[in-house]
């Protein structure tokens, strides 16, 4: 395959998730600030973080895109110029925002700021992407319910760059198009309040009578592309986005670096089967719900949804963080129970997945002891393979 | 509330007549092919002086059948559209163009850009309190669309939900059912292009309509499902009917908001 520049854009709803996504493989990430992102309950970033992670990117030729995509009330427009000429001083490489008072604010004020036009757009034809190209936006994020069709139209009538979603949990409605948490809980979804409405249960009646004995879901399964990214690719997508600005380090380090390897391997014609049903193996087990590409090839349909309520797992398959390596010691922060025995995995940027079966621990103190109990305590564990700083220890999945 | 300033759907091609004669003369009609949640009529069975409810999220599919079909749509009074690609399209046309961007019309700037850009008037979305709406129609550089009387679409879906329970759960093919959780109920609709819902109850903004400055206000907008035209009449002559919605409930979107 041809070698251009695929964008890997990971979620970062912090500072450390952020340097975790560069670590392990992003390209790009996207945040939201303290105001106007969709993520209004996230930790998000102040302004002199927003800065400083501006900084951090730029110095490791990475990017930064900021997410102003909440659908504006007029009080929300109070301070959005100055917000918007800061993103542009502290050079973000982007916005990414929906709401057309915001695209007309940066025009206005000649605010000299790139517009990615978000999926709270819901854009799925080629005559929506051209009015928005119009006013200016070099890159559209594609609505995730665009089949293939759509999005080779799209990147053909079109020209600009291409985003599309990849990974991650999906809205059953169209993106922008729900209000069921405005009226269920008076928390405004299109503002960040999104209250997730559509994970919970319903009686399903017809005339007033109930014609199921079971509950109503209309929880979707999580997106998930492997079986399509070299498609997408060869369509003209840009960037390949990651949901999950709220999901922990681990979920983050893991997805990253699996799709890393995988878009890397497409590139360099390297990709195998193998690979590709033991990336699936991984993402699967790393979400708490089943995944599926849902709407590419086809109209999602039975299978790609959840009908009984939640359907989810706590995952608790992060065992450790490696702190760092010394004389044949890995330095490691415990965080789920393991311990003497166990066969566990190792795996990190810069290295090859391996495993390995725990056959020492000592404490912090360099007291031996059998099991690491205790969430965020460092424990030494000897180990012949030398590893990366912040390389992860896992439950052993599956066979690499 | 003059008639003359109502606009109505219209479900069945039967009421038209009926509305009529009680001195309605503003009527909207959803498309085949182009709508969603509404009775449907195909083109030439829609009378010429209607406006047309475009409001789907459209594929490209979809745009190029639109386009097929833009010379008989151009014989029309206007189009109420929610796609940005209907807007592309018929921008420098020579019909009206009437924003509605269902949840999007939150703010006066962005309904401002519409009305400076081509649109005729724009759709004030239905989750604001009272004392949004007015500013946002005292603030409008022209006349605007005001939502008095509905059911509104909470929820639009390109999945086919309910086909998909149906299928799983070994039903029959239900269509038009009622979703209830705890206090909350709703409507759901299928058809080819997605699934819609709606609030159960309609909401009632008439009496809050006269608080309005008229001459600011172009159309206002009865979104109907079920109710004929008796019933509108009533309900536009006092009748109790229907709740208050969002008029006096300000939606939050902060947790530190959340217990207010």
């Amino acid at each position: 395959m041809k070698m251009r520049n695929i964008e890997l854009l990971a979620p970062a709803g912090t500072k450390e998730k952020m340097e975790f996504a560069f670590l392990y493989g992003a390209d790009a990430v996207y945040f939201g600030g303290h105001n106007y992102s969709l993520r209004a309950n996230a930790k998000n970033f102040s302004n002199e973080e927003i800065k400083e992670a501006v900084m951090f990117a730029h110095e490791r030729g990475k990017k930064v895109y900021v997410t102003v995509n909440i659908v504006f009330h007029d009080e929300d427009l109070d301070g959005l110029v100055d917000y918007l000429k800061y993103l542009s001083e502290i050079k973000v490489d982007a916005i990414i925002s929906s709401d057309i008072s915001v695209i007309d604010t940066i025009k206005k004020n000649n605010i000299d700021l790139e517009v990615h036009i978000s999926t709270q757009a819901s854009i799925m034809n080629y005559e929506a992407a051209l009015f928005y190209k119009n006013l200016g936006a070099t890159r559209i994020v594609l609505a995730r319910e665009c089949s293939k069709e759509d999005i080779k139209r799209i990147k053909e009538e079109m020209g600009l760059e291409i985003e599309c979603f990849m990974h991650g949990a999906m809205c059953t409605s169209i993106s922008g198009r729900c209000v069921l948490s405005n009226y269920c809980t008076n928390r405004d979804s299109n503002r960040g309040g999104c209250a997730q409405i559509c994970r919970w249960t319903f009686d399903y009646k017809k005339d007033g009578q109930k014609i199921s004995d079971e509950v109503f879901s209309m929880t979707p399964k999580d997106l998930n592309m492997i079986p399509y990214i070299k498609e997408m690719i060869n369509l003209g997508v840009n960037s390949f986005k990651i949901e999950g600005r709220m999901r922990s380090i681990y979920y983050v380090a893991t997805v990253i670096l699996i799709y890393r390897r995988l878009i890397d391997k497409i590139l360099n014609n390297t990709l195998t089967d193998e690979y590709k049903d033991y990336a699936l193996k991984v993402l699967n087990r790393v979400a708490n719900r089943e995944s599926t590409p849902q709407f590419f090839d086809k109209l999602p349909g039975v299978n790609e949804q959840y009908y009984l309520g939640r359907e989810e797992v706590s995952n608790q398959d992060f065992l450790g963080l490696v702190l760092d390596y010394q004389d044949g010691y890995a330095i490691i922060e415990e965080r789920n129970y393991f311990k003497v025995g166990d066969t566990v995995q190792f795996f990190g940027p810069n290295m090859e997945t391996f495993d390995y079966t725990i056959d020492n621990i000592m404490d912090e103190d360099g007291n031996v002891i059998d099991i690491a109990r205790h969430p965020q305590m460092i424990v030494k564990i000897k180990i012949d393979h030398e590893l990366p700083k912040f390389a992860m220890m896992r439950i052993k999945m599956f066979d690499i | 509330m003059e008639k003359k300033k109502i606009l109505i759907n219209i479900n069945n091609l039967a009421s038209l007549e009926e509305y009529r004669k009680i001195g309605f003369t503003n009527f909207l009609f959803a498309v085949e092919d182009f709508s969603i949640g509404y009775q449907a009529f195909p083109l030439d069975k829609i009378p010429k002086d209607a406006y047309l409810f475009l409001n789907r999220v459209m594929d490209s599919k979809t745009i190029d059948h639109l386009k097929e079909v833009k010379e008989d749509i151009l014989k029309y009074r206007g189009i109420i559209f929610e796609d940005l690609g209907v807007y592309n399209i018929f921008k420098d046309e020579n019909i009206s163009l009437i924003w509605f961007q269902n949840h999007f019309g939150t703010n006066s700037n962005s309904i401002n850009y519409y009305l400076d850009h081509g649109c005729d008037s724009a759709v004030i979305s239905n989750e604001l309190c009272g004392d949004e709406i007015k500013k946002i129609i005292t603030s409008a550089h022209k006349p605007l669309v005001f939502n008095v009387l509905g059911k509104n679409n909470i929820m639009y879906s390109r999945r086919k939900l309910l086909s998909n329970y149906n299928e799983y759960m070994h039903l029959d093919d239900y269509n038009d059912v009622t979703l209830e959780t705890n206090k909350n109920r709703f409507f759901a609709r299928e058809s080819e292009y997605g699934t819609c819902l709606f609030n159960d109850e309609y909401f009632n903004y008439i009496n809050f309509a006269k608080e309005l400055a008229d001459d600011k206000i172009k159309y206002y907008l009865i979104l109907n499902m079920d109710l004929n035209p008796e019933d509108i009449q009533n309900i536009l002559d006092g009748s109790v009917f229907g709740d208050e919605g969002f008029l006096n409930k300000k939606t939050v979107y902060r947790l530190e908001d959340y217990d207010r």
